[in-house]
Order: structure tokens, then C-alpha cells, then sequence
């Protein structure tokens, strides 16, 4: 038991730092893996760094720049609607320019600056990429290429961009804005807000409506109804002149006579429809 | 009196009209429906994966399944990601800060102090700039419900690449198993990577109330916990003496946050001497480096995960992106009291991508560990063809050896564990023999994927002769082939097309055609109504023809009153 107290105190001693509040983490001593792959073990990463390469049609490195750019939950405050985001959400720089970004995370989870789009014969992949968990920094350089260009920059992280952490870099005059960057273009599909609560529960006023409609459609299945009493009149008035009709005939006269009658109906809508046919000839 | 053969020809022809039906005519014809793309069977097969291997000291078991997990993934689950080689890291998606083992504290050959950090990972989630989801992650072919899951802490991007969207291997369903060793002391990092807030609640596992600093670590907000919000962290702190199949779950809103993925398996294996367990088994399915305690009496261990999802609940996410927007219809005008589940899955996907990743590949004469876990909202059924497994566990505690009951249908409750031995010897009652023998759900629906048949959680114990070369069952049934299309889960493909020679229960391509007028004498009510709403009837004519005999009856009984009288009173003096 002894044993087992010593092992947790111990134990605990090694790890208050982690329950402490989490320190600011510099990563500045990074492991080089090659091809501008830079990593450590507290989980920082820079990808695409390029501090002395010129890229094919730079002549010479027109400008050397260096931008703080910050991330966080607290930089979406600003934008309502959105969860994470970065400080700034637009840049602009020269076509041969040298960039040294130094990324802060002032939160406690994972996020990234990423660019697309880069020529891949420098940037293995087409990217440059700086990853940290916070709080802490890290910085990477590139170099740009010449032409106009507009690069996404966002945190790759599942939702982070859609969810706000979303910038462009223009090279020169770029070549157009990016959609749903926050503050500066609009989302290309768009939330519906016009829904609200409703009152009452969908399904009580479905069953209510479809009891109504019931109601309404299925009607009166009775036998008798008032053109009952209507057909037992006529049949009380007619029964004496057809028995008289029919009293000294035959069933088969009788079957005769229907037929004629039908034959005399049909004959009427005959002519009453060469009568139109005529009307509509002239 | 023939003078008029038009008119007596109509007439003749209106008094015929009831029987004019009965003239023979055709129903339309058949025709096979496109089923577009056809998924290879086993899309994903890296042979070398396969092997039994040891990397870096790490033994791995063979798994011989189409889809095995990367076992570089597997030894840094074993070893940790910092004391495993660079290299080999690169071979991962892990961050390399994402499992720290170190420390041992009592001297036996284990690290004693494990550091598991879990972000939170939306799958299937809108995107404002286009009409598709990301990143991607299937169930089924073309099925993409929108889901959250705590992953392990990766780096990089979330999509395996950049040509497509599908999500990186560890991000998926279900939330990874967990597995520790008892007595370790295990700090669970939850690095809160998603837009809304979570927390982590320890489902059975042994800890404490309160963290050794006072705050809180059972992950309830209205008890112990502040939430953790979008981009904080949050470290609990166990030291699990009871082992066992336990849960972990987000205990936020968890109605409908354990229903959108936030939860997992979390297992505490027995203390063993230099017993490195394998911390996470993304995915589920086998466990590739079981624990000492496991291997003493099983040939092989399978982490089964079931769970369920209501479409409704799970399309949220992808139909707004403003989180504020979300909140509102997820917490105030979603019901989850009138909801159904509609998509089953085992280990996050449904049959037939089972077959890919969550198969039991048995030996004769083999023990085989199932740890089974439930976390949909209703009483699981499960199944096993060919076998009648032992429950050795009830929620990670073993039943006494002497009552365990061995059966054929395990009926397991929400957020419940089993713990089932299965025997391979073919004595007729442990096992029928070798074969492909499915298992599976027994409540119908949960063999379906939104109502169509098959899907939902089947998958199979398949013996290795009945095994093929890239992994999968060596059916003798009908092809599995049309399932392997989106148009089949899409409910556009008749699920018995070119069943025989002639198509004889294809589709039927009603377009152009018209119904001759029917037969018979028709019920007014042919017409089907929607739910149980019958068609109008207009009875007016039938009402005038019937008080028409009505009225002459009554003439009829008038003038024969007479005679009707005398036959009354024969019939009485008769009597």
C-alpha cells in the first residue's frame, strides 16, 4: 500500500506541470527533416519553408516582410456567426517577395496558417504550412513567386475554415476575392434564417389537419340520404303507368321497348351533335 | 323499324359498356435500371499490411481482412508517439505529441504514465463555399451522415490528401477504442477542436470525482464540470483499478451528442508485467497487439462497436453552417422523443462496407474475444450464425463462471457491454463448422440502412478456408456486387434486378402507358389514398336507384296486399 502511495506521489510530482495553466510554448528549436519539413515533439510543424530559393521568373528577392498573425476563438468575436478565425483576414505583398510569418495560437487546441496554390516544384505538395498547438508560436519563411495571384490561407483543421479561420494573400493585384472570408466576401451558399421555433409540435398539427381532411373527403356512406326519399317518390309515382306500359307485354317485348328507348336517346344526341357539327361548318 | 343503324349501334354499344373490359391488353413492360458506378469489392488493399509483422519491437497480428489498419498506426499506438522512430511516425497521421507513454513507476516494463490527447472531429459537415460535405467519410456507398467523433490528436490536414475530401484514417467512426492498462495513471486530454462546447464523461471506468487539483472529472456540466469550450483543453485524470469493457461519452447535451458519434469504447485491461497495450483501435474490429491478460486465453480480440443515427438529427450539420443556427435546431427544434434511427452501424459503417474492415476471421479450434458495445438509443438483438457464443462480462464485470449463459441472440441495452467468448470447435453446439457466417442485428431495421435491405450492421465470422486473396468472404450466395453502388442505397435499383434470365421482377417502366378500363366491377375506392384516407364516394346515384326499388316495392306490396294477407295467414294456420 505504502508502495503504491509512493508511486502516486511521485507520479503527481512529475505531472503538475501538465495541470498547471498551460505555458506560452516558444518552438523555436525544431528538428530539420528536409525539403523544408520542420517538426518537434510538442506537436509544432512548419511545411514549404523556403528561405533562399528564388523561384523561376524572380530576378531578385523584391522585398523581405515579416507578419505577426494571430488565431483564435476570441478573433471570431468580431464576426457573428463564426467560431475560430485569424486577426487579420487580408494581405497583400509584391510578386518575389520574401515572407517570414510568425503564427501565434492563442488557443489551447491545434491550428494552422496553410497556403495552397505554390509552384510544386518548391513547395513539395504546393504548400506552405505552420501548425501549432497552443498557446504558442511558429514561424516559417517562403518565398513568392512572380504574377498576380490570390492564395487561400486557412486552418485545414475539420470546420475551422468553414467556421471562420479563413484569409486570402494577394501576390501584385491577386487575381480576384475568395469566397466567405469573413469581414470581406460573402458565403457562395447561404444560411436560411428565416425558420423560427413553432409553436406547436409539427406532428400534433399534422394529425390534426389529416383528422379534418378525413372529415371533409370521406363524406356520408350511408344508404339513405335525401336522394333516397326523391328515388321512392318517383318510384311510388311511375310503378302505376309502367304496370299499365307493361301489362299485356312479354319480357322480351319489354327488353324491345328499353332498347328503343335507348335507340331514341342516342338518335337525339346524334342530331343534336350534326346540328353543332353544321353551326360549325357554317 | 330498322331505320337508324347509327343510333341503334351507339345504343347497343352504351348497354355494353360494363363488359367492354374485359378485352386483353399488356402491363407494361420491364426495363433494368442503371446502376452506375460499381465499387470494387475491396477498394483499399495494401497487401503488406496484412502480414504479421513486428515494427519497432511492436508485434502485430496477421489481419487478413480487405481493409486492415496501417500497422505503423498500430505500433505508435502501442509504443506511443514519442518513443517511436521519426520515420516511422511519418507513416502515421498522428501529431507528435498524440500518445505519451513514459514513466515506469513500478519497474516492470511498462510506462506507467499515459498521456492520450482526443480532439473533436466533425465528419460529413457543411461547407459555405460548395454544395458537398467535408471531409467525407462513407458509411455506405454514397451514405454521409454528418457526424462528430473524438479522434486522436493527428497532424496536418484533415483529408487524406488533396485531390479528394475524404477524411484521414483517423478521423472516422465510431470515436476511437481506448484501451489502458489497470493501475496505469492515465491523463485523457480532450483539446476541444469543434465549434461547439464538450466534455468527456468515463462511462464505468474507476475515477475519481475530482481531479488532484479539486476540479472536476466526471464530465457532467450540472455537477462537476465547466464546459469545455471551442479551442480550450481540459485534462482528466483516472487511475482504473477495476478492468473491464467500459464507455466513454461527451456528456454535453448528450441526447443528441452521443447520438452525433461522441462516444467510444474505453477498455481497462488486467496489469500484466511488461504488458504494452495498444491505446487506440481506430475503427474497432480486431485488436492487432492484445494485452498479455487477453492472450493467456484467446487466440484473438475484436472490438465491436454498434450504433445508430436518425437522419434527421445528422443532416443539421450539413444544412447550416452559422454554429448559433445549429445550436437552435439541434437543442430546441430537434425532438429526439419523436425520432427514429434509420442508419446501423458496427465500427462506424454499414454492411456491405462491414465486409471491408469488420469481418471475425476464425480457426477451427480457436477462443475469439468479442468486447461488444451498444450505444444507440434502443436494445440491440445481436445474432451469430454457425455459433452460440459464452457472456463472460456484463458491462466489463465477469458473471460467475459457473452461471454464464452461452446463446445464440445477445439482447444488449443502450450504452451496455458484453464480453462473449466465442468457440471455434465444430462440435454442434459451439460451432456449426467452418463456413461465412454472418451476425447481425435480429431487430429487422437494424439490418437495413434507412430502410433498405441489405445494409445496417451485418457482418461475418468468416473461417480462413472461405477467405480470398484481398480479404474478403468467399461467397457462394447471390453477388454482392449491386450493393457496392450508390444507386442501390439511393433505393433506384430494384433489389432483385436481372434476378433470372427475362428480368422477371425488374422495374416496371409505367411512362406512356395507360390502364385499360378494369375487368371487373370495380370498388369505388381503387384509387390508393395517402395514409388511411379513402377516396371520396358519391353515393347519389346509387341512393336514387335504391329508393327507386324502394318505391316500386312498395307499389308492388299494395296491389298484391290481398294476396300477401292470405299467405300470411296460410303461414300462421300452417303453424
Amino acid at each position: 500500500m505504502i508502495k503504491h502511495l509512493s508511486i502516486v506521489a511521485i507520479a503527481l510530482a512529475f505531472s503538475a506541470p501538465v495541470f498547471a495553466e498551460k505555458e506560452f510554448e516558444n518552438h523555436n528549436n525544431m528538428m530539420d527533416h528536409g525539403d523544408g519539413h520542420l517538426m518537434d515533439m510538442t506537436g509544432g510543424m512548419v511545411m514549404g519553408q523556403n528561405k533562399d530559393i528564388l523561384p523561376g521568373g524572380c530576378d531578385r528577392i523584391a522585398a523581405t516582410k515579416e507578419i505577426t498573425v494571430h488565431a483564435g476563438h476570441k478573433y471570431a468575436e468580431k464576426f457573428p456567426g463564426r467560431m475560430f478565425a485569424f486577426d487579420v483576414q487580408e494581405y497583400q505583398f509584391e510578386p518575389c517577395t520574401k515572407l517570414t510569418v510568425n503564427f501565434v495560437n492563442d488557443d489551447d487546441v491545434r491550428h494552422q496558417w496553410m497556403m495552397h496554390g505554390l509552384p510544386k516544384y518548391l513547395y513539395p505538395k504546393g504548400m506552405f504550412h505552420l501548425e501549432v498547438t497552443g498557446p504558442g508560436k511558429i514561424s516559417g519563411t517562403l518565398i513568392f513567386p512572380p504574377g498576380d495571384k490570390t492564395y487561400l490561407v486557412h486552418c485545414d483543421i475539420a470546420q475551422h475554415m468553414e467556421k471562420g479561420m479563413k484569409g486570402q494573400l494577394k501576390i501584385g493585384k491577386g487575381d480576384g476575392d475568395l469566397p466567405s472570408i469573413p469581414g470581406v466576401t460573402a458565403y457562395v451558399i447561404q444560411d436560411d434564417y428565416s425558420d423560427s421555433i413553432p409553436d406547436e409540435s409539427i406532428t400534433d398539427t399534422v394529425v390534426e389537419e389529416i383528422s379534418k381532411m378525413k372529415k371533409k373527403v370521406t363524406g356520408n356512406d350511408s344508404f339513405f340520404s335525401g336522394l333516397t326519399v326523391i328515388g321512392l317518390a318517383i318510384g311510388l309515382i311511375i310503378a302505376p303507368l309502367l304496370a299499365r306500359k307493361f301489362k299485356d307485354m312479354t319480357a322480351g317485348e319489354v327488353i324491345t321497348y328499353i332498347l328503343d328507348l335507348v335507340k331514341q336517346a342516342m338518335n337525339i344526341v346524334v342530331k343534336l351533335v350534326s346540328w353543332l357539327i353544321s353551326l360549325v361548318k357554317k | 323499324m330498322q331505320n337508324n343503324p347509327l343510333g341503334m349501334l351507339l345504343g347497343a354499344a352504351v348497354m355494353l359498356m360494363p363488359f367492354a373490359a374485359s378485352a386483353v391488353v399488356d402491363l407494361p413492360k420491364t426495363v433494368e435500371v442503371d446502376r452506375g458506378k460499381v465499387e470494387a469489392a475491396c477498394n483499399e488493399n495494401n497487401p503488406d499490411w496484412r502480414k504479421a509483422q513486428t515494427i519497432e519491437g511492436v508485434s502485430i497480428q496477421e489481419s487478413l481482412r480487405c481493409s486492415p489498419d496501417n500497422p505503423y498506426t498500430i505500433a505508435a499506438e502501442v509504443k506511443g508517439t514519442n518513443n517511436l522512430s521519426m520515420e516511422a511516425l511519418m507513416n502515421t497521421h498522428f501529431a507528435m505529441d498524440g500518445i505519451i507513454k513514459k514513466n515506469d513507476m513500478d519497474g516492470d516494463g511498462d510506462p506507467d504514465l499515459i498521456i492520450i490527447k482526443l480532439e473533436v472531429a466533425e465528419l460529413n459537415g457543411h461547407s459555405p463555399d460548395f454544395a458537398g460535405v467535408v471531409p467525407t467519410f462513407d458509411i455506405a456507398p454514397g451514405i454521409q451522415p454528418g457526424m462528430w467523433v473524438f479522434a486522436p490528436k493527428s497532424r496536418g490536414m484533415a483529408t487524406s490528401s488533396f485531390v479528394g475530401t475524404d477524411a484521414n484514417p483517423l478521423l472516422r467512426a465510431p470515436s476511437p477504442v481506448i484501451r489502458v492498462e489497470q493501475g496505469d495513471i492515465i491523463w485523457i486530454q480532450l483539446e476541444n477542436t469543434h465549434y461547439f462546447p464538450h466534455t468527456i464523461h468515463l462511462h464505468g471506468v474507476d475515477h475519481p470525482w475530482v481531479d488532484s487539483t479539486g476540479e472536476g472529472n466526471d464530465g457532467v456540466p450540472q455537477t462537476s464540470d465547466k464546459f469545455v469550450l471551442p479551442g480550450q483543453s481540459k485534462t482528466y485524470e483516472i487511475r482504473p483499478r477495476t478492468p473491464g469493457t467500459f464507455a466513454y461519452h461527451c456528456h454535453v447535451q448528450t441526447h443528441v451528442h452521443l447520438a452525433m458519434g461522441l462516444v467510444g469504447m474505453f477498455i481497462v485491461e488486467e496489469n500484466r508485467p511488461n504488458n504494452w497495450v495498444q491505446t487506440f483501435n481506430v475503427g474497432g474490429g480486431q485488436v492487432r497487439h492484445p494485452s498479455k491478460a487477453i492472450l493467456e486465453d484467446y487466440d484473438s480480440e475484436y472490438d465491436l462497436h454498434y450504433h445508430a443515427m436518425d437522419k434527421e438529427l445528422h443532416s443539421i450539420i450539413q444544412d447550416y453552417n452559422d454554429p448559433r443556427l445549429i445550436a437552435r435546431k439541434m437543442n430546441r427544434e430537434y425532438d429526439l422523443t419523436d425520432s427514429t434511427e434509420d442508419y446501423h452501424t458496427l465500427n462506424g459503417r454499414s454492411f456491405p462496407y462491414t465486409l471491408r474492415e469488420s469481418i471475425i476471421v476464425a480457426e477451427p479450434d480457436k477462443n475469439i474475444k468479442l468486447r461488444v458495445f451498444n450505444s444507440s438509443g434502443e436494445t440491440l438483438a445481436m445474432h451469430t450464425h454457425g455459433h452460440k457464443a459464452t457472456i463472460t462480462h456484463y458491462d466489463g464485470i465477469e458473471h460467475n463462471p459457473v452461471a454464464q449463459i452461452t446463446r445464440d441472440v445477445y439482447d444488449i441495452a443502450p450504452a451496455q457491454r458484453n464480453d462473449l467468448k466465442i468457440n471455434t470447435t465444430d462440435d454442434g453446439f459451439h460451432s456449426y463448422g467452418e463456413g461465412v457466417w454472418i451476425f447481425h442485428d435480429h431487430r429487422e431495421k437494424g439490418i437495413t440502412t434507412d430502410g433498405m435491405n441489405p445494409g445496417g450492421n451485418v457482418s461475418a465470422v468468416v473461417y480462413k478456408k472461405y477467405l480470398n486473396e484481398v480479404g474478403l468472404p468467399k461467397t457462394i450466395g447471390e453477388s454482392i456486387e449491386p450493393l457496392f453502388t450508390e444507386a442501390f442505397h439511393a433505393r433506384k435499383v430494384p433489389v432483385w434486378q436481372n434476378i433470372d434470365d427475362w428480368n422477371s421482377l425488374g422495374e416496371v417502366d409505367a411512362e406512356g402507358y395507360v390502364a385499360p378500363p378494369p375487368s371487373v366491377i370495380a370498388a369505388a375506392d381503387v384509387t390508393q389514398g395517402f395514409a388511411d384516407i379513402e377516396p371520396p364516394v358519391n353515393n347519389s346515384f346509387r341512393n336514387l336507384v335504391f329508393g327507386l326499388f324502394l318505391g316500386l316495392l312498395a307499389y308492388l306490396l299494395i296491389i298484391n296486399r290481398a294476396k300477401i294477407m292470405a299467405l300470411i295467414s296460410a303461414i300462421k294456420g300452417g303453424s
